[in-house]
């Protein structure tokens, strides 16, 4: 069953983020892809994340689509006017790549490339609009175009932290889903308790939620969630967890498969997030019981 | 200096609509010399909105005052005896002014009466055009006086783009081509060397790339 069809008939999506190279080197892509395949609902290509420069995600997705996977591709406004966002959408149809996440992105002063010009000709409520507009078969000049896409878009969450953090946030949601945007991935979850308030929220909304799950791949990554996160609620015994475990990248695993387990009944669906450890994928799987 | 001009009036009136008392505030700065929000607009711009609100069964009180700069806190200070008898200020300057104003006076809602357009010199009576962009790394002196990203349509560092003829850019015959004056008044100085130049892809954290700009001049700094 598709992506978009399980997220229609309400079932549990699994999803798993799967980083492009930078550069031209796929193997590594698309190994860890073909282990992936049958065992998630859909892969997640994130396009240029923290302002790295890499391979696009419209390629990377087109290439995991050729392994057999569904993918989903990261859409976002930084570099490229709306020409250019538009003129990709429509590739993104014909190459066979139809599930589009509206993401923010990272301003380009932290980026590896500070000293680009940064575009933002739309912001993520106008790229949503112009997908919308291309799917009545227009562009935003109104010119008619020769077959119109068809697109399952989703946005993204900006964060979890309580008081106003979530509440600007989910407004933003709000007015993006108002935009076309069907689903919605949130920030990494790590204790679904201390979250439960903005989950319930975002249950509110009637659409399906997907929260990411992020493999803590350090005692260092831990410390600095918990320092620089108010949102991701890393607390000071899960820190302990991992500086504690005798095999700490087990560990990691297992952390995020239980948060997987105990997401089950929260959410509609997990994104895992392995920020370069993919061939770990399989495992979270494993222990997820996925 | 920076140039404007004046929104729609029935946008002004429109944005001031729901107020009784209103401070409208000009700047004899650049907005002044460039006639969009000078003393004399200011008066103008009073007596429009007077007829239109009259005109509409309306009774407004206008208070007109024209700061000496609208930018500067020194002057903007001088408000504070008038902002109390007014609900909103309708400032005549370029954004900078506007935006002191609010910073100033927090409890006062302040309109933009002009459109902030753009640096430039006035070319002849009533005709100003763009100069500078501000892009934090001048190149003037390579580029004989004449900014190849204020003035070419494209931005090119390294032009022309092929798409201009007798000297004029491709997107109108009004708009001239920058790197055809540049070639030009390269040749008319003997410096026809430095059109040979290849400038790198510019950085643009300068130009506002890394996002919004503050100078810190740590010798005049309190």
């Amino acid at each position: 069953m598709s992506f978009l069809k399980r997220l229609t008939a309400k079932e549990f999506v699994v999803l798993a983020e799967m980083h492009t190279p930078k550069g031209v080197d796929i193997s590594r892509l698309v190994n860890d892809g073909r282990r992936l395949k049958g065992r998630v609902d859909a892969v997640l290509v994130p396009d240029m994340d923290n302002g790295i420069m890499r391979l696009s995600a419209l390629a990377g997705g087109v290439l995991l689509q050729q392994q057999g996977l569904e993918a989903i591709i990261a859409v976002y406004c930084r570099d490229k006017n709306r020409m250019a966002l538009q003129g990709d959408l429509l590739a993104a149809h014909v190459l066979g790549v139809q599930n589009l996440i509206v993401v923010p992105s990272a301003d380009m002063a932290q980026s590896d490339h500070r000293d680009a010009k940064p575009v933002f000709d739309l912001d993520e409520a106008g790229l949503l609009n112009a997908i919308a507009t291309l799917q009545e078969g227009k562009d935003l000049g109104s010119a008619d175009l020769d077959g119109r896409p068809f697109f399952n878009t989703g946005c993204a969450l900006a964060s979890l932290a309580d008081g106003a953090p979530f509440d600007e946030a989910l407004e933003a949601v709000k007015a993006q889903l108002a935009a076309g945007a069907t689903f919605v991935i949130t920030p990494p979850v790590f204790d679904v308790q201390a979250c439960a308030g903005p989950l319930k929220k975002l249950g509110e909304l009637g659409v399906p939620i997907i929260a990411a799950v992020f493999l803590i791949k350090s005692v260092a990554v831990a410390r600095y969630l918990a320092r620089n996160d108010a949102g991701a609620h890393v607390s000071d015994a899960l820190i302990q967890r991992i500086k504690k475990a005798a095999d700490r990248e087990s560990e990691a695993v297992k952390i995020a498969a239980e948060i997987v387990q105990a997401l089950g009944s929260v959410t509609q669906g997990v994104l895992l997030q392995t920020h370069g450890w993919e061939h770990r994928l399989p495992a979270i799987l494993d222990m997820a019981g996925l | 200096m920076i140039t404007a001009e004046r929104k729609p009036l029935e946008e002004i009136v429109e944005s001031v609509a729901s107020f009784d008392r209103i401070l409208l505030v000009g700047c004899n700065e650049c907005v002044t010399v460039c006639a969009a929000g000078g003393r004399k607009e200011v008066g103008l711009l009073a007596s429009a909105l007077n007829m239109t609100f009259l005109k509409g069964g309306k009774s407004v009180q206008i208070t007109e005052h024209t700061l000496e700069r609208q930018c500067d806190p020194e002057y903007v200070e001088e408000l504070s005896q008038l902002v109390g008898g007014a609900d909103a200020i309708l400032s005549m300057a370029c954004g900078a002014g506007v935006q002191e104003l609010a910073r100033r006076y927090k409890d006062k809602p302040v309109l933009p009466a002009l459109n902030t357009m753009f640096m430039g010199a006035s070319e002849r009576a009533g005709v100003w055009s763009e100069r500078c962009a501000g892009c934090g790394n001048c190149v003037l002196g390579i580029t004989g006086g004449i900014c190849p990203i204020a003035r070419c349509s494209k931005r090119i560092m390294n032009g022309p783009c092929g798409g201009s003829t007798n000297g004029k850019c491709e997107i109108s015959d009004d708009v001239d081509c920058a790197w055809h004056l540049i070639w030009e008044r390269l040749k008319a100085l003997g410096q026809t060397d430095l059109y040979e130049v290849n400038m790198d892809a510019k950085d643009w954290r300068p130009a506002g790339g890394a996002g919004p700009r503050t100078i810190v001049r740590e010798d005049l700094a309190e």
